[in-house]
C-alpha cells in the first residue's frame, strides 16, 4: 500500500526527541557507563568490565528478589483484573450512581505511594492499628512485622485497595463504549448474561485490558515505595523486591557499580516481560 | 508538500554518510584516548572528571546503537514501508520490530553468557549476530 510522506512531520517530532533524550536516554547511558566501572566518589571512574554483571547474575540474592517480584506481580494480575472486570460490570451505567461510584473509585488512584504505605503500616499494627488490634481481639494472631505470610496478606490487600480502581475505571471506560445495539441484539437473540460478557463486553473491553494488564505488571513488577514504608523489606528479606534491592545496593551500600548492573538487568527484564504481554495479546486481538 | 513514497535510488549517497560518519566518529573515540607508556589506554575515561562516565568501550556501544538505528533509516529511504510479514512467529512484523527482537535478544544472550560460561563475551557477541541474522531471515 502506498502511504503520503511529508518530511517536515520530522519537525513536530523533535520536542519529544529532545524531552525523551533528557529524561531516559541520557540517564539509561549513564546507568550504561557505571555498569562497567567501578566508582569510590568524586567522580573518578576504574574499568571493571562485566565484573557487575557476573556478580549480579551468579548471587541468590538477585535471583530470590527476582522470584519475589514475580509471584508478587503474578497474585496481584491475578486479583486485579479479574475483580476490576467485575466491579466494572457491576457499576450503574447511568443516573446519580455514575459520578459517585466514579469518585469512590478514584479516590484510591489519588493519594500518594508513601501515604498509601503510611495508611496500611498505621492499620495493619497491632497495638494501635484497627486492623490488626480487631485481628487481636477476636484472637486471629497477624503481626506483619514479623511473620512472613502475614507481611505478604498486607502488601497484596494494599495493592488490591490501591489499584484495582484503575483496572475498574479502564473497563468501565470500554464498557460504556459499547452501542446498545448489541444488547438489543443480544436480548432478540435470546444470550444468557454469560453469552454478552463472552461474546460482546470481554471482546470490546480487550484493547482497554490490555492497557490496565500492562500497567498493573509493570507498576507491580517496580513496586518500591509502599513495601519500603510497610516492611521495609522485611521480616528478613521475604519482602525485598529488585527495587528494594537495588536501592539498598546503590545507596546504602554506595555500590554504584554492581546497582547499575543490577538495574539495566531489572530493565531488560521488564522489557521483555511487556513485550511478550503486548505482542501476545495485539496478536490475539488482531485474530479475533 | 506531500508526495507519495516510492524505492528511490540515492540510497547509497545515504548508506555512505553514515558509514563515513560512523567512521569518522570512531576516529575521534580513538584519538581521544589517553596514551599511557606509549599505548593507549583503551579502558580509561575519556573525560576524566566527568559525571557520564564515558568509556572508549561504552562509547562504541551507543554508537553501534545509533549506527544501527541509522542504517535501518536508510533502509526504510530505500525500500519505504517497513517490509511487513508473518514469519516463524505467527504474527506479523516489520524491520523494526526484527531489530528490536534481535537487540533485546543479543542482550539476553550475552547475560546468560555472562551467567553461565565467564566474562569473555566475544563468543557471545558472535552468537547474537546469528541469531539477528536468523531473526531478520526467519521471524
Amino acid at each position: 500500500m502506498e502511504k503520503t510522506w511529508n518530511n517536515k512531520a520530522w519537525f513536530m517530532v523533535l520536542p519529544v526527541l529532545v524531552l525523551v533524550a533528557f529524561s531516559a536516554v541520557i540517564p539509561l547511558m549513564t546507568v550504561v557507563n557505571y555498569s562497567v566501572q567501578d566508582t569510590f566518589g568524586n567522580n573518578e571512574f576504574f574499568w571493571a568490565g562485566t565484573d557487575w554483571f557476573i556478580q549480579v547474575l551468579q548471587s541468590d540474592r538477585f535471583w530470590d528478589a527476582l522470584q519475589r517480584n514475580l509471584l508478587f506481580s503474578g497474585i496481584i494480575l491475578a486479583i486485579e483484573i479479574p475483580l476490576g472486570i467485575l466491579i466494572a460490570l457491576n457499576m450503574p451505567k447511568k443516573g446519580l450512581g455514575v459520578p459517585v461510584c466514579l469518585v469512590l473509585m478514584s479516590l484510591p488512584l489519588l493519594i500518594p505511594w508513601n501515604v498509601v504505605g503510611t495508611i496500611w503500616q498505621v492499620f495493619g499494627r497491632v497495638d494501635i492499628g484497627l486492623l490488626g488490634y480487631t485481628l487481636a481481639a477476636i484472637g486471629i494472631p497477624y503481626n506483619y512485622v514479623n511473620n512472613v505470610l502475614d507481611a505478604w496478606i498486607t502488601l497484596i490487600v494494599m495493592d488490591v485497595w490501591h489499584w484495582t480502581s484503575l483496572v475498574v475505571l479502564l473497563c468501565y471506560a470500554g464498557l460504556v463504549s459499547i452501542p446498545d445495539a448489541y444488547y438489543q441484539a443480544a436480548k432478540i437473540d435470546g444470550a444468557s448474561r454469560w453469552a454478552v460478557f463472552r461474546y460482546i463486553q470481554l471482546p470490546k473491553m480487550k484493547r482497554v485490558l490490555l492497557i490496565a494488564f500492562l500497567l498493573r505488571f509493570m507498576d507491580s513488577f517496580m513496586i518500591y515505595t509502599e513495601p519500603f514504608v510497610i516492611t521495609g523489606g522485611g521480616p528478613g528479606n521475604a519482602t525485598t523486591f529488585l527495587s528494594i534491592d537495588l536501592v539498598k545496593t546503590a545507596i546504602g551500600q554506595f555500590d554504584l557499580g554492581p546497582a547499575a548492573a543490577l538495574s539495566l538487568i531489572y530493565f531488560l527484564i521488564i522489557l521483555l516481560l511487556s513485550w511478550i504481554f503486548y505482542t501476545v495479546m495485539t496478536n490475539s486481538d488482531a485474530q479475533s | 508538500m506531500a508526495t507519495v513514497s516510492q524505492r528511490t535510488n540515492r540510497w547509497p549517497l545515504a548508506l555512505a554518510v553514515v558509514l563515513i560518519v560512523y567512521a569518522a566518529l570512531t576516529g575521534l573515540l580513538i584519538s581521544a584516548l589517553p596514551v599511557k607508556d606509549g599505548a593507549r589506554d583503551w579502558f580509561a575515561p575519556l573525560i576524566p572528571g566527568g559525571w557520564m562516565a564515558w568509556s572508549f568501550p561504552g562509547a562504541m556501544f551507543f554508537l553501534t546503537i545509533f549506527a544501527l538505528l541509522s542504517l535501518m533509516a536508510v533502509w526504510e529511504y530505500a525500500s519505504p514501508g517497513g517490509n511487513p510479514r508473518v514469519g516463524i512467529l505467527r504474527f506479523e512484523t516489520t524491520r523494526g520490530d526484527r531489530l528490536f527482537v534481535s537487540l533485546l535478544g543479543s542482550a539476553f544472550i550475552h547475560l546468560a553468557w555472562l551467567g553461565l560460561v565467564g566474562p569473555n563475551v566475544w563468543w557471545a557477541l558472535a552468537l547474537s549476530v546469528v541469531y539477528a541474522i536468523g531473526v531478520f531471515k526467519l521471524v
